[in-house]
């Protein structure tokens, strides 16, 4: 079992010291919140702030959604369990930060929970990793020896449904949305500026919270996703109402797993599937 | 007058409302409860905290259909919508919910500024408060106490309710209250112990403590002005911020709505939808100018909005502490801590 007392002593340690040293400006970790069970994501900016920081089964947040909030250059070191790690490595690919500015504060860690359920959160809602694929300094020790599941395991119920019960699964869905953009806001992918949702010129959608506008809103967003969502699961945790986005990424990505044979976030000398034009690319797409 | 019925058959009640007219009530999905308009009386379910959207919605819907329109090459041809105004029963409203109703009325039913669609359906609905369940633990995330509001309080609700063990307890307590609760026949008059029980929930009731600030909000409103130059304050509690509209959207006293024009191929709809200052595009002028693009600049909005500009303006805070905001931030911002802190500078 992760002892995660030991890590948040890892990652008060290491932020005092790179504070310290002037290695960086800022630290991405979690701070405390209103109470024990409700951790904040946290910057921590001087040796002073280092006293806030925690680590609990229920700091989820993944930080690296706050990367490109700071100036291009800025040295930040970034607290990264597995799936963050793979959106700093996605980012990268996007050239929307680089490593050089970077340290990466990994933690290994099995056993983190949803506040409101309490349930253990693992491949149902998130890509199920447990280490970091990419960091500077390990602060636990990592996991090993865990029945591997796949994250895409979750999709055979979903997957068994006919287009028509599928279909209509999902529009039972988006009527559920209230538009909060909540889902796109915790998404550490969803960077643009603005959002196309939020165009007048041309209108994309309706504003409405209903349909057609949540289906254009869902729909687009789940595609302007597509080899970039690293399963990190935020988008449907944030959501007030419980939708269950990470069923539509987790589907979309095994999609371009098969088609493409990379895997989002996986490795910071790959290209970001969709923009990089392989002679041996599926064709399926265009089928 | 005290009337009860046992909770078991409340669908019984439910069903006598329906035929009356629309019924919304408290029903369980996924994430928690909602109110909802129901169709199926089995659905109303009163086992439940609070819901996790307020019932604002009742008069303030996130979308409100204004005028129809038929874009023609020489003339366009528009029809106004109107508000249907069939009697509404809001069923199960928390005392902190009741209140907030108060507080929404100086924005659409007050001298000056009567928004008709507000307006209307406040006359045509008949508002069912419910105190807290006093034998549940109250939820860290409320601090209603510090508005002056108490679980068991029957202000502003036109016929209150109690939940005694297996049974809910009526009380008329307006006169169309009154009048609403002699005509429900699937209730039966309440026994003396009954009154006695009513009256101790309302005593109780404000021993039923949540957090407290010692609010006086003219302290707050002040204190704010204050420090809404202290930039340092603002981007330290906002750095965790996602700049969403989960608090907002989710805030029984938030009123702020877009107009917009939705329109496909010439046909379209001219509606209201609820929108957030916490927006990045909120204040976005046609310019391209944006005098709030900081995420810490839109958080001092909300709160100095409730906290400070409302209380100067209106004489209330614009906030019933509800907890709903903190229960529903992703990142879990927690608005009451936020005011605490800034009272320490
Ligand atoms: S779409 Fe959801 S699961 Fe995918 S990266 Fe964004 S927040 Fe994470
Ligand atoms: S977080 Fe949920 S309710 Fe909000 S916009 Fe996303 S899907 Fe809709
Ligand atoms: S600001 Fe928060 S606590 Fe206050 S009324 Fe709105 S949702 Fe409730
Ligand atoms: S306070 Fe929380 S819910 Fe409100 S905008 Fe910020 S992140 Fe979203």
């Amino acid at each position: 079992m992760t002892d995660f007392k030991k890590i948040e002593e890892n990652l008060k340690k290491e932020a005092k010291r790179l504070l310290e040293s002037g290695e960086v400006t800022v630290v991405l970790a979690y701070g405390k919140g209103f109470d024990e069970k409700h951790p904040m994501p946290f910057a921590a900016k001087s040796v002073a702030d280092v006293d806030n920081i925690v680590f609990n089964e229920y700091c989820n947040y993944n930080m690296a959604r706050y990367l490109v909030r700071y100036p291009q250059g800025t040295k930040i070191a970034i607290a990264v369990k597995a799936a963050d790690s793979r959106a700093v490595i996605q980012l990268i690919q996007e050239e929307k930060i680089k490593k050089e500015n970077l340290v990466l504060l990994g933690i290994p860690v099995i056993g983190m929970k949803n506040p409101k359920t309490d349930e253990v959160i693992d491949s149902k809602t998130t890509c199920g990793m447990h280490n970091p694929v990419l960091y500077d300094v390990l602060l636990g020790e990592e996991v090993h020896g865990q029945k591997i599941v796949s994250p895409y395991d979750v999709l055979a119920e979903y997957e068994a449904m006919d287009k028509d019960a599928r279909w209509q699964f999902w529009k039972d869905q988006f009527d559920k949305c209230i538009r909060c953009y909540a889902c796109r806001k915790a998404c550490p992918m969803c960077y643009c500026d603005p959002c196309f949702i939020d165009q007048n010129k041309p209108k994309w959608a309706d504003k409405a919270p209903q349909s057609p506008g949540n289906i254009m809103y869902h729909l687009t967003r789940f595609h302007h996703l597509a080899g970039r969502c690293i399963d990190c699961g935020e988008c449907s945790r944030a959501c007030p109402v419980d939708i269950p986005l990470y069923l539509f990424h987790k589907k979309v990505a095994k999609e371009c797993e098969e088609m493409f044979n990379q895997v989002s976030g996986m490795s910071i000398e790959d290209k970001p599937v969709l923009v990089n034009f392989r002679v041996e690319d599926s064709d399926k797409i265009l089928e | 007058m005290l009337k009860k019925t046992a909770i078991e058959k409340i669908s019984q009640l439910a069903a006598v409302l329906m035929e009356k007219g629309t019924l919304l009530a408290p029903v369980k999905e996924v994430a928690g409860h909602n109110f909802a308009e129901i169709n199926d009386p089995q659905k109303v379910d009163l086992n439940f905290y609070n819901t996790i959207i307020s019932p604002k919605g009742a008069f303030f819907p996130p979308k409100e259909d204004f005028i129809k329109y038929k874009i023609g090459k020489t003339i366009t041809e528009a029809e106004q919508i109107k508000v249907d105004s069939k009697p509404v029963f809001l069923f199960g409203v928390r005392p902190c919910d009741v209140k907030s109703f108060s507080i929404m009325d100086i924005h659409f039913n007050a001298a000056g500024i009567i928004d008709p669609y507000w307006s209307q359906r406040r006359k045509a609905t008949t508002i069912f408060g419910y105190a807290y369940d006093l034998n549940q633990p109250v939820d860290a995330a409320d601090f209603y106490n510090s508005l002056g509001i108490y679980a068991a309080d029957p202000e502003g609700s036109d016929i209150f309710m109690v939940k005694k063990d297996k049974d809910l307890l009526l009380k008329g307590i307006t006169p169309k209250g009154e009048e609403l609760l002699a005509q429900l026949n699937t209730l039966v008059d309440a026994g003396k112990d009954d009154e006695k029980y009513y009256e101790e929930t309302l005593k109780k009731g404000k021993e039923y403590k949540t957090r407290f600030l010692c609010i006086d909000q003219d302290v707050i409103a002040k204190k704010l002005e204050a420090v809404f130059n202290n930039n340092d304050f603002w981007t330290k509690v906002s750095s965790a911020c996602l700049s969403c509209g989960a608090c907002t959207f989710v805030c029984p006293n938030c009123y702020c709505f877009d107009i917009c024009d939705d329109t496909i191929f010439g046909k379209g709809t001219r509606r209201r939808v609820w929108d957030a200052c916490m927006f990045t595009d909120f204040t976005l002028e046609a310019s391209g100018h944006n005098p709030r693009t900081q995420v810490y600049q839109r958080l001092r909005q909300k709160i100095n909005h409730k906290y400070s500009y409302h209380v100067k303006k209106y004489g209330v805070i614009s906030c019933v502490g509800c907890g709903r905001c903190t229960r529903s931030c992703p990142v879990n911002i927690d608005i009451y801590s936020i005011v605490e802190e800034a009272l320490k500078l």
